[in-house]
């Protein structure tokens, strides 16, 4: 089986080091960017099988970068992770409604943020389409 | 220089009274225009309309006596300065009228302009000057509490790359470490665990002063959390030989509460207990029923630490309070974990103490609402004392497509909630607190004062209101179901209290039928099932 790429976002560099190393460890491919720019750019390209996004990012924060993957048809599709410092009270709401599949609060525990990945993740085959009652 | 006119409103009833102030006031230097009523009710007329400079208050009106007149005065118009005109007779009252808010009193025997207008002027600059000192409180608060939201997210950030690193190493991530470096590593990630927990106090404790706190109150079962809250802890207690006990009422009833909220309470609570036991000592857990107050639960937790003095004990919870007793137990925290506990206890209506004596342990005592669904429909199934004519109870039913569901799965569900209570009329339907959720599926529940007929609507509201939530249809299938809740006739000569007691023991079977997946109502057929 393939390994899964993540991307991960986030403008610290150092950070961004020690998740690479971890995902790594956890069997997944690991891209990186550090602004919403590149962000967008770098999904684009690589097509991840899942993001972890900081909020507070240079050249296009978390927010913008959520809503330019939203409208991106070959990205919509994306799951997102949300890790951020920030408050969830004033964030959480606004992210998941921005699109986000899950929002944590950094310092994340390493356990929960692998197992939010990893219930995330694009399954391997579309979802079986189940009829919308009216 | 032109000084501008002072706007004096009046209000004395006494017309020889009215007429000496108003000739002392024009006899003087600045221009003043006066607005004389008679009546208290006038007054607040004209103080709805126009906001004067000073009002010139008697306190003896057709309408109003005493100390009530300057207090409705101030009610209304809290912001305008106001001198009473006082008798000889009652200075005492005015004095009082001074301490609550009133800026100043004249005696009515020896006014002169000069006394009025000096009076009149340092009513209204002082008042001025309190508004200022006010607003500067206000802005010091709101800058404050910026600043701890601010600080709580620029320390996270650094504290997450400690974490990130400290736990690579001690996972061998970066290579194999020896058994004492990961002692020491250990250590290292204990103490960004303390300071993890102090900036999490900070800023909850800042969100519970200016009442941002909130509580999401679900219908639970207590006990289940206490048995989670010692599972938890269990490590912490073994590592010292303290005994960690549960003792729960079997009659137990279910109570209305948060259930994260509760855990944080309870987990703050016997963390404490633990940390303030010495080894071999023992923690009690209980929950139970109080027969004098049967409308709560009783939650305690018990140690036999060396107990709390009689001085800090009225001082406990309240913020940043350190038990100089505990201080020297090396790291004591911010003081800000009882204060939350408080808090989050009261904001769900209950209450918290302690009992201690020194040397006998401690005793925290918390409570919390039973879930009382009359208590919840009273206030929408009556109507002029009388019981509304007609009640559905409509169930809305999610289920997730992915199984398990995906992490966001809660919130989903919560927004769900959310949308429900926008879709129903809230003096007249209620949407009841969530029951516990099986995972994969969540049920709502909604009292209506409508008949099957007339609910077709609500059903569509809430149809196309939760179709605009985005990926709702990805993410989960809907079900609505509605049934009458039909009430013995005989009822109608009950007491309305009873009355509500019978609707909700119907409502009550009706649930527990609906979620044991049998029709609500098996003898009749007043049921639509509007999916299809």
């Amino acid at each position: 089986m393939t390994k899964q790429r993540i991307l991960v976002v986030d403008d610290d560099p150092d950070l961004v080091r020690a998740l690479r190393l971890r995902l790594k460890a956890n069997n997944f491919e690991v891209s990186t960017a550090t602004d919403g720019y590149s962000a967008i750019a770098t999904a684009q390209k690589e097509h991840p099988a899942l993001i972890v996004l900081d909020l507070g990012l240079p050249a296009g924060d978390g927010f913008v970068v959520l809503d330019r993957l939203q409208n991106l048809d070959a990205l919509a599709g994306i799951p997102v992770v949300v890790l951020s410092a920030r408050d969830p009270q004033a964030n959480e709401e606004r992210a998941l409604k921005a699109g986000a599949a899950a929002f944590l609060q950094k310092p994340a525990d390493n356990e929960e943020l692998m197992n939010v990945i990893r219930m995330n993740l694009m399954p391997e085959q579309p979802p079986q389409h189940v009829a919308w009652p009216v | 220089m032109d000084q501008p006119t002072t706007h004096v409103l009046l209000i004395e009833d006494n017309p020889g009274d009215a007429d000496l102030v108003r000739l002392r006031l024009v006899e003087g230097k600045f221009p003043v225009e006066v607005n004389c009523v008679h009546r208290l009710s006038e007054g607040l007329d004209s103080l709805a309309r126009e906001t004067p400079s000073v009002i010139l208050l008697d306190l003896n009106l057709p309408d109003s006596h005493g100390a009530d007149t300057f207090r409705r005065v101030l009610e209304h118009s809290p912001d305008v300065p106001i001198v009473v005109l006082s008798g000889q007779d009652d200075e005492a009252l005015a004095t009082r009228a001074v301490h609550q808010g009133v800026q100043d009193y004249l005696l009515k025997g020896n006014l002169s302009s000069n006394h009025l207008e000096r009076s009149i002027r340092y009513a209204v600059e002082r008042q001025a000057l309190i508004r200022s000192l006010e607003m500067t409180r206000k802005h010091q608060i709101e800058f404050k509490n910026q600043f701890m939201s601010h600080v709580s997210h620029e320390l996270r950030t650094p504290l997450t790359c400690i974490h990130q690193y400290v736990t690579l190493l001690l996972d061998g991530l970066a290579g194999p470490i020896s058994p004492d470096q990961s002692d020491h590593l250990k250590t290292v990630l204990k103490s960004v665990n303390q300071l993890h927990a102090m900036i999490r106090d900070l800023l909850e404790a800042t969100r519970a002063e200016t009442g941002k706190m909130r509580i999401e109150p679900r219908c639970l079962v207590l006990g289940e959390l206490i048995q989670q809250t010692v599972a938890m802890m269990r490590p912490a207690a073994n590592e010292k030989k303290i005994g960690l006990e549960i003792g729960i009422d079997q009659r137990l009833p279910l109570v209305l509460a948060d259930p994260d909220r509760i855990l944080e309470v309870l987990i703050n609570l016997v963390d404490n207990a633990i940390k303030f036991t010495p080894p071999e000592g023992a923690v009690v857990v209980q929950a139970c029923l109080v027969e004098a107050d049967p409308t709560m639960v009783y939650v305690s937790v018990t140690d036999t630490g060396r107990g709390i003095n009689p001085a800090s004990k009225a001082l406990i919870f309240d913020r940043l309070y350190q038990d100089p007793d505990a201080v020297d137990n090396n790291r004591a925290g911010l003081g800000l974990g009882l204060y939350i506990c408080r808090e989050i206890v009261r904001l769900h209506g209950g209450r918290i103490w302690l009992a201690s004596e020194p040397g006998q342990g401690s005793t925290f005592t918390f409570t919390l609402p039973n879930y009382s669904l009359p208590k919840l429909l009273a206030p929408v199934v009556a109507y002029q004392d009388r019981l509304r004519p007609a009640f559905v109870l409509v169930r809305v039913e999610l289920t997730s497509l992915s199984n398990p569901p995906r992490s966001n799965w809660k919130e989903t569900a919560q927004q769900c909630l959310e949308i429900l209570r926008r879709c129903v009329y809230l003096d007249k339907d209620l949407v009841l607190p969530p029951m516990g959720s099986s995972g994969a599926s969540e049920s709502f529940f909604v009292v209506a004062s409508t008949d099957l007929e007339r609910s077709a609507s609500m059903i569509t509201r809430i149809r196309e209101q939760l179709a605009r939530v985005p990926d709702f249809q990805s993410k989960c299938s809907l079900a609505i179901t509605v049934d009458e809740v039909v009430l013995p006739s005989q009822m109608a000569t009950e007491s309305l209290e009873q009355q509500i007691q019978t609707l909700a023991d119907h409502v009550t079977g009706m649930i527990t039928h609906s979620m044991q997946g049998r029709p609500s109502r098996p003898e009749n057929g007043n049921r639509i099932s509007p999916t299809n």
